[in-house]
């Protein structure tokens, strides 16, 4: 089937604004760092993801079609109300994907890539994983399908979906007016996404509307107080681009290899569990975080935007 | 198929053109030696509540190694931060060091060693 890819027809524009925001950067007319290996890294993960995407797009794309033969309704493209609705749809199931890739660890393994960098501008949103489609997660894009979206549909969908989060990895922009920063996610949300801070962690997993995470308690405003400080809990220590795509992998099997009789732990459990709590997750992290504070981790609703 | 291939070797040159660019971008940056007091600090972020029994600073700046009890607490240069881990330190004191530098092994994919200029190592105060 011919259909047309967002990301695609926004390639040229993603080069442009990087080299932008590098050249803007360099006479200090915004603000940005970046580092050599670092972007070299970030810019080589998306080339070969696009490319890895391929292998699994084929297999994906059928899936969605089988299902979409066996509907239980017949969606037009053609009409304005199907767009929206599928707009709606693809971005919650995106927001669920985006906690489920954060919240345990196999999936973790396959987003953590996007996450390794310890800068935050446009090139960090080309930091793409390789493995994607190795776990699975394009299936929680099915029931889409099943209810009645052509295939064709929800995938221009997933596209629109991932061109409008290129633009909000950047420090350039700090706020943007208030009704935009309640309603979608922006560089100033998705900065505290891609923040290492313990009160930071694991919020902010919106694609494109910001409310789901308002909605299901994830929402974490960036606090002028509390600079981000970007990348993983444990920094990557290497810029050799095959530990960075493949380090968590390779830390779930060895840990299996260990100690294979929690190897549901070691899959499932969330990143950084382990049997006898002597490592760090999330959950552990906020908790130590919150005891130094003295005070509990969350935000008043009062201070959300 | 060769559209596609096309379109790799064009996104290619684009990544070396925008690397090389911010190749250039950077040029002339070069980051500040740490120092103890921003060692410290690091530490205290990545470690939170763990004491300082020593601290030796590699000689051109770009990382650390701490004694905590037991535990080794090391900083090394990556990018615009650090990567910190914690190794024992009967594993860090073994380390030795050739060329002026010590390599310490991290155990861990993501970080396999930390390689830092050292005079001299283990120190005397602490080797066994
Ligand atoms: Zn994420
Ligand atoms: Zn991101």
């Amino acid at each position: 089937m011919k259909t047309i890819d967002p990301v695609t027809l926004a390639t040229p524009f993603f080069i442009l604004t990087v080299i932008l925001e590098i050249v803007l950067a360099r006479f200090g007319k915004l603000k940005a760092t970046y580092e050599t290996s670092d972007t070299a890294v970030s810019l080589t993960m998306g080339l070969i993801s696009s490319l890895a995407g391929l292998l699994t797009a084929g297999a994906s794309f059928a899936a969605a079609m089988w299902i979409y033969q066996h509907r239980l309704f017949t969606i037009p493209m053609t009409a304005v109300w199907a767009w929206i609705a599928v707009f709606l749809l693809e971005d919650l199931t995106y927001y669920w994907f985006h906690r489920l890739s954060h919240e345990r660890r196999f999936w973790w393994a396959a987003h953590v890539n996007h996450h390794s960098s310890q800068h935050y501008n446009l090139s960090t949103a080309l930091r793409q994983t390789w493995t994607g489609g190795l776990a699975g997660t394009w299936a929680l894009w099915l029931p889409l399908s099943l209810i009645g979206f052509p295939p064709a549909m929800v995938a221009i969908q997933k596209g629109v979906s991932l061109v409008y989060q290129y633009w909000i990895h950047t420090e350039a922009i700090r706020r943007l007016p208030k009704p935009f920063e309640a309603v979608l996610n922006t560089p100033s949300h998705h900065r505290v996404h891609h923040a290492r801070n313990p009160r930071y962690l694991d919020s902010n997993y919106a694609g494109i509307l910001i409310v789901w995470d308002r909605m299901f308690g994830t929402f974490q405003p960036e606090l002028d107080e509390e600079a981000c400080r970007y990348g993983l809990v444990h920094n990557l220590g290497t810029f050799n681009i095959v530990r960075v795509a493949f380090h968590e992998w390779i830390g779930i099997v060895q840990d299996i290899v260990r100690q294979p009789r929690h190897i549901l732990g070691w899959l499932f459990g969330p990143p950084g569990w382990s049997p006898d709590g002597s490592r760090d997750t999330s959950a552990s992290l906020k908790a130590q975080w919150a005891a130094r504070q003295g005070a509990p981790p969350t935000v008043p609703a009062k201070d959300a935007v | 198929m060769n559209a596609l291939l096309i379109q790799f070797a064009v996104s290619a040159v684009a990544v070396a053109l925008m690397v090389a660019l911010a190749a250039w971008g950077t040029r002339g940056r070069a980051r500040p030696a740490l120092d103890e007091a921003t060692a410290r600090r690091w530490l205290a972020d990545e470690f939170p509540g763990r004491a300082i029994d020593g601290l030796w600073l590699a000689s051109d700046g770009k990382g650390a190694i701490a004694k905590s009890g037991d535990d080794a607490l090391v900083l090394s240069r990556m990018g615009v931060g650090y990567a910190a881990r914690r190794v024992a330190w009967v594993k860090a004191e073994a380390a030795t060091v050739k060329d002026g530098r010590v390599r310490i092994p991290l155990a861990d994919v993501a970080a396999p060693r930390a390689v830092l200029a050292m005079a001299a190592w283990p120190p005397k105060e602490f080797s066994a």
